[in-house]
């Protein structure tokens, strides 16, 4: 019920700018969008920044002065210059958020497609609730960065630039002197940053965990209440809901202080303007007209316009601080993302697949030792072969290790010492999806998909015709339980199957493989839900079906093995008999003892 | 539409804080508004002197220094004042959002902690996430940023008009004309986004939902090799999502685009009809510069507006969602009543004619997006009787052994006595107490279920076992780790009983999972214990002892026991064959074997399975293995 907490300091500088760089090769193929929104965005900047000058032009050119003429076509510019602003504007926004959109989709994708990748082991301990906050709420988390970071930041940077030009242009006194304020703003930043990075990533520690806690107690939440454990799980659950409440507080803060020091810096570079700037106008005031002009003094429409400029200026100069903080989110996100993408618990695949011809159903075990922990083997040196066509028997105690058999056959985890080789060849030469397309295994832990039986039956192979998924489904005799189901064959199937009874769920999963036509069928206690008469119907349409190809037979009910080539029995994770079932009842070993006792009168 | 009520209540909880942050932004806004005051007294000041270009006197310049120094100086001024009272309305009302997510989380979870075991059947748990979740994250945008728009907004608006009245109330009127206009076509366009929100926070439940599938179903994707066909899924799931983004997006740019042209529309009516009065002098440059400026300020706020319209409306629309939640009833819950409360006596059951029927698909409370909306009206779309008609006496500590076909309704039988499915009340009576008029807590106390699949918690094995009992003593839980015969697995595990258990228990084999959810009840002392196939991934010894351990347990409880392996059932007092959801045959095993009928014929095969076995053994001299 809990997890370590992952908090820690990250991320310099020189980190963003890495994670920038690998964010940009998702935003790149869409980048047509990113640099079409841009142009607008100037265009648009240029509409909205040529807005103050049209007014200063009225004030100094008609109104003081006091002349009409002309006042109309500058207003209708400026008009003019409103709507294109306003329509650029709109459309800059749309096409950034197609960018936007886009790179986050490919984002999604890739992280799925990784995870998909990742070997089994990495899932046996990672909390599935956290994962689906990565895929989900972390990479939202991004878009605030794809809708409004890149171009925003660009041009918000083009924007600064042609005002300070502007400004220099106006009165390079003054602009040098509302300059002033720029290196102290970027240290207030700086320093801030460090501060809400690492409150982030407090919060999106703390908002893996609440995924986590919260999808195994929606899991779990008949056996909460059956055990009556609400209260304690309350608790926890709060705790860990209070814990993301008091990350989100500390991020809050920090984003206050920025956010006034940034305000406060503007409103003081704003009182320096009118101080020194009035100061200027004045002198010039004391000039004559004709040397004020010559030397391009300090007039009233430029103060004005000056200060409508500084509104502009410190607009994306303050929006660039926050947006940087807001980033930082972003960043945080996208660190924890790239992390998971950098995850190589990869099971890794033959460079060049040896083609291993027809399938015919060989396994061999050559001395396979193995342990999901190496210090702890549960195979030990582990050699057996099965000839093809044959049908071999595994059994033993729980957790002697057969289903770890068959994990190892479809190569969902790589053997520690020795090799498997099916056909002939090492399960590592092959292509892994050729591997699994060989060998079917109807596993212990049976999971079905949300859609309906027949959807399930044919899970993802589009060669699998309705026909044949509903012939292979009939000769396992699904028919007769499927016609109890309002449905029938398209009888909705909720999360995990659980609105059907786990026999019929068995039966299901049970289709889905033998539907495929494997060459190696291996049936990991795939009836120990199904009633005894079934099971008997089940085992000879097997025969049938697999008439002449392999098959591993796991199972606990002796009547389900009885008729097997052979047996082999394990004890923790080794061979200790094999032979048929008369030989080994003969020998009265392991498998004596092991059955013997079923149907025994009690002592 | 969901009743905003919850919403309200938690944010009443925060109302302190929400009027501090509103004071601190009125007082923000109405300083800001000063600073034109004083910035434009002093241009305008210089405007004038302007005309008197080069004759000015030094007293005059001075005069004017003065006036400049004091602009400069209120605005320093104000700045300062802004400051703390800036900070402290973030402070408050950034501060208050966070709580009022974290609150209406907390509320979300008591809910589901009441919630039946039905409502998670029909609501994948990727979904109710999301919802937890992501929905979450709006209603924090809602509660907060949008809160502080708002406030200022409003507060701009207040202040600002009667200024731009005050100043020129004929043409300030005249440039608040379109405002009304706009504000209607506004609301509109935000009803679309609302909407179209809500089918994007569908659409991310959707992914949410299928990223949960892909990755709890991951070995069979794996051993598959459908991870292409799995892939698509998803795929198709995040494209729906970002086409609904792009919807809302196109909305949105509609929205702020009008939002735009209203500004801009007041400050061309303020320049075209204002310049010319200014001009024949019917007004002062003083006044006209203000009344631009007071625009400004208004243009800011009400350029934002068309964002914070459609982030409240997406904060609705999340809210909503978590709303449906909230409103969900759930099926089970404790009955109303005015005297004492029944207690659970000797554990008689007593089943009269028990008949569960599902309803059909569309009378199945859902939450939006969860029912298939293909399937209503379809033929699966009727009810379905899953128990006929059961009648039964079980008296106290006696057992029962039930069994039947895949399907038969054996576990629907063992999930209403241990009251995880409703039922109609006068069907079921424990201890001649109708099971619906207990609390639920009280069933629950004295019921030990073991259900036919094993859940764990990512928890210590001792911690799994001792679910029903964290506080037990580390001995107990080793005694029933015994009776499971759970011990003999231990060395196999790194820490023994200390070892950390992965997601429902993915590092245990399937036996020894179930052996562990066994332990668990035995770690209880419950009156009714109701073991649904809990032996089928054992290996016969292991069951053999397990069973033997068992029966001293059981024989001082009643006890429900379900199984296909008949030699589990074969000892119970009485034993049952259901067959689609009825009762065909029932008596002691005996009486099964001599009617001849579905038990015997299992039994033969079953024991024909063992027979050779047996015969083996009694070739044995020293036969008896222990
Ligand atoms: N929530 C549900 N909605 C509709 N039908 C259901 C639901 N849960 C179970 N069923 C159906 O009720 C029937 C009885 O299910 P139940 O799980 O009780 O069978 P069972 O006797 O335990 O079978 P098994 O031996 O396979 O475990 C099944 O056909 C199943 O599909
Ligand atoms: N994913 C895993 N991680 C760690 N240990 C595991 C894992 N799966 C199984 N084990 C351990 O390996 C042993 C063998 O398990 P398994 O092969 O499932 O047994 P069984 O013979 O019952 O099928 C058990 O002790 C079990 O606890
Ligand atoms: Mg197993
Ligand atoms: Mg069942």
């Amino acid at each position: 019920m809990s997890g370590p907490d992952r908090e820690r300091r990250e991320g310099g500088l020189r980190d963003d700018a890495r994670l920038a760089v690998r964010l940009w090769h998702f935003v790149r193929p869409h980048q047509a969008w990113l640099w079409g929104s841009l142009v607008l965005l100037l265009l648009a900047s240029a509409a909205g920044l040529a807005q103050p000058w049209l007014l200063r032009l009225v004030l100094d050119q008609h109104l003081a002065p006091g002349k009409l003429e002309g006042l109309g076509a500058l207003v209708a510019t400026f008009v003019g210059a409103l709507v294109l602003e306003l329509v650029l504007r709109s459309a800059q926004g749309l096409l950034l958020e197609v960018a936007g959109q886009n790179a986050l989709l490919d984002l999604r994708r890739a992280v799925f497609r990784h995870l998909q990748r990742l070997a089994t082991a990495f899932f046996d301990r990672t909390p599935t609730g956290k994962l689906i906050g990565r895929v989900t709420t972390d990479v939202e988390a991004l878009q605030e960065l794809f809708a409004s970071g890149v171009v925003t930041i660009l041009a918000d940077l083009l924007t600064l630039t042609a005002i300070v030009g502007i400004l220099l242009w106006m009165s390079w006194q003054l602009t040098l002197v509302t300059l002033l304020v720029v290196p102290v703003l970027l240290a207030v930043t700086i320093f801030i940053r460090r501060h809400v990075r690492d409150a982030y990533g407090v919060m999106i520690g703390r908002r893996s965990r609440l995924n986590a806690s919260l999808h195994e107690k929606s899991s779990g939440m008949s056996l909460i209440q059956a055990f009556r454990r609400e209260a304690d799980m309350r608790a926890d659950f709060g705790e860990d809901n209070a814990g993301l409440r008091d990350a989100e507080l500390r991020t809050v803060l920090w984003e206050s202080v920025l956010s006034t020091a940034t305000d406060l810096l503007s409103s003081l570079t704003s009182a320096l303007i009118v101080w020194y700037g009035g100061g200027l106008a004045i002198e010039a005031l004391g000039l004559e007209q004709a040397a004020a002009e010559l030397r391009g003094a300090v007039t009233v429409g430029v103060l004005f316009a000056f200060l409508q400029y500084m509104d502009r200026f410190f607009g994306p100069l303050n929006d660039l601080s926050l947006k940087y903080t807001v980033m930082q989110s972003a960043l945080t996100a996208a660190s924890r993302i790239f992390e998971l993408l950098d995850q190589d618990q990869v099971l890794p695949e033959a460079a060049q697949p040896v083609d291993p011809g027809p399938p015919r159903g060989e396994i061999r075990f050559e001395g396979v030792t193995f342990g999901y922990d190496p210090a702890q083997p549960v195979l030990r040196e582990l050699s057996f072969r099965v000839r093809p066509g044959e049908s071999v028997a595994i059994v033993g105690a729980t957790g002697a290790g057969k289903t770890t058999i068959l994990k190892l056959l479809s190569r969902l985890y790589d053997v520690q010492t020795g090799r498997i080789l099916l056909d002939g060849v090492d399960l590592r030469e092959y292509a892994l999806h050729d591997l699994r397309r060989r060998v079917g295994i109807v596993p212990q832990d049976v999971f079905l998909f949300r859609g309906d039986v027949l959807e399930n039956i044919r899970l993802g192979h589009p060669e699998v015709s309705e026909e044949e998924a509903r012939a292979a489904a009939d000769q396992l005799h699904l028919d007769e339980v499927v016609a109890r189901l309002p449905g029938g064959y398209r009888e909705l199937v909720r999360e995990r199957g659980a609105n059907l009874s786990a026999g019929e769920r068995q039966l299901i999963a049970f289709a889905r493989v033998l539907a495929l036509e494997p060459g190696v069928l291996a049936l990991d206690e795939a009836t120990s839900n199904v009633d005894t008469r079934l099971e008997e119907l089940l085992q000879e349409a097997v025969a049938t079906v697999m008439g002449g190809r392999t098959s591993l037979v796991i199972a606990h009910r002796l009547s389900t093995i009885r008729d097997v080539d052979r047996i082999l029995v394990f004890a923790k994770g080794r061979l200790v008999e094999e032979g048929s079932h008369d030989e080994l009842l003969a020998r009265r070993g392991a498998y004596w003892r092991l059955h013997s006792m079923q149907f025994s009168e009690p002592a | 539409m969901p009743s905003k009520r919850p919403l309200l209540e938690i944010l009443h909880r925060y109302r302190w804080r929400y009027a501090l942050g509103a004071v601190c932004v009125v007082a923000t806004t109405a300083l800001r508004l000063t600073i034109p005051r004083f910035l434009w007294s002093g241009l305008d000041a210089l405007s004038v002197a302007q005309h008197a270009q080069g004759t000015l006197s030094a007293a005059e310049l001075s005069r004017l220094e003065g006036v400049v120094a004091r602009a400069a100086l209120w605005i320093v001024l104000a700045a300062l004042l802004q400051a703390p009272v800036r900070t402290a309305s973030r402070l408050a009302v950034l501060g208050a959002s966070r709580r009022v997510a974290h609150d209406l989380l907390q509320r979300v979870f008591d809910v589901l902690l009441r919630l039946s075991p039905s409502f998670f059947l029909r609501n994948p748990t990727g979904q109710l996430m999301s919802r937890c979740i992501n929905d979450r994250n709006f209603v924090r945008g809602l509660s907060g940023p949008v809160f502080m728009y708002m406030a200022e907004t409003i507060t701009l608006y207040a202040i600002a008009v009667p200024l731009l009245l005050s100043i020129d109330a004929r043409l300030g009127g005249l440039a608040l004309l379109p405002y009304p206009v706009f504000l209607v076509l506004a609301r509109v366009i935000a009803r679309g986004i609302q909407e179209e929100a809500r089918l994007a926070q569908e659409a991310l439940s959707d992914v949410s939902e299928k990223v949960d599938e892909s990755l709890s179903g991951e070995l069979v994707i794996k051993t598959l090799a459908i991870e292409d066909s799995d892939y698509a899924r998803f795929d198709e799931r995040c494209r729906a999502y970002r086409r609904h983004n792009l919807r809302v997006a196109w909305l949105r740019a509609l929205l702020t685009g009008s939002m735009m042209a209203l500004a801009g529309l007041s400050t061309t009516l303020v320049v075209w009809i204002g310049g010319p009065r200014v001009v024949r002098g019917e007004m002062s440059i003083e006044d006209f510069g203000l009344l631009l400026t007071y625009l400004a300020w208004l243009a800011g706020p009400t350029r934002t507006l068309g964002f914070v319209i459609s982030s409240m409306r997406r904060g609705l629309a999340a809210y909503g969602r978590i709303a449906e939640i909230l409103e969900a009833e759930p099926e089970l819950a404790d009955p109303p009543r005015v005297g004492p409360a029944p207690t659970v006596g000797a554990g008689a059951l007593s089943l009269r004619g028990l008949t569960l029927t599902y309803p059909p698909l569309s009378e199945q409370p859902h939450l939006s997006g969860s029912l298939p909306e293909h399937l209503v009206g379809s033929a699966q779309d009727r009810p379905r009787t899953v128990l006929r008609d059961v009648t039964l006496e079980v008296p106290a500590g006696t057992t029962l052994g039930v069994v039947g076909h895949t399907g038969a309704g054996k576990t629907t039988l063992a999930r209403v006595l241990a009251r995880q499915l409703a039922i109609e009340p006068g069907q079921v009576f424990l201890d001649d107490v109708d099971l619906c008029d207990y609390d639920l807590a009280e069933v629950r106390r004295h019921t030990g279920f073991v259900p036919q699949e094993a859940f764990l918690f990512s928890a210590t094995l001792a911690e799994n076992v001792a679910l029903g009992r964290p506080d037990a003593p580390r001995e107990e839980v080793a005694a029933a780790v015994r009776a499971a015969q759970l011990q003999q697995d231990l060395d196999q595990l790194p820490q023994g009983l200390d070892t950390l258990l992965g997601e429902r228990g993915v590092n245990l084999s399937g036996g020894q999972r179930q052996r562990t959810a066994l332990a668990r009840v035995l770690l209880l002392d419950p009156r009714l214990l109701i073991l649904d196939d809990t032996l089928s991934a054992v290996d016969p010894p292991t069951a053999d002892a397990i069973l033997a351990h068992l029966r001293p347990f059981a024989a001082r409880r009643t006890t429900l026991l379900v199984a296909h392996r008949l030699s589990t059932v074969r000892h119970a007092e009485q034993i049952v064959v259901l067959e689609d959801g009825a009762v065909v045959e029932r008596g002691t095993h005996a009486q099964l074997l001599a009617l001849g009928g579905r038990y015997a014929d299992t039994w033969r095969s079953q024991e024909d399975g063992a027979a050779q076995a047996r015969r083996a053994r009694e070739l044995e001299p020293r036969g008896e293995p222990s």
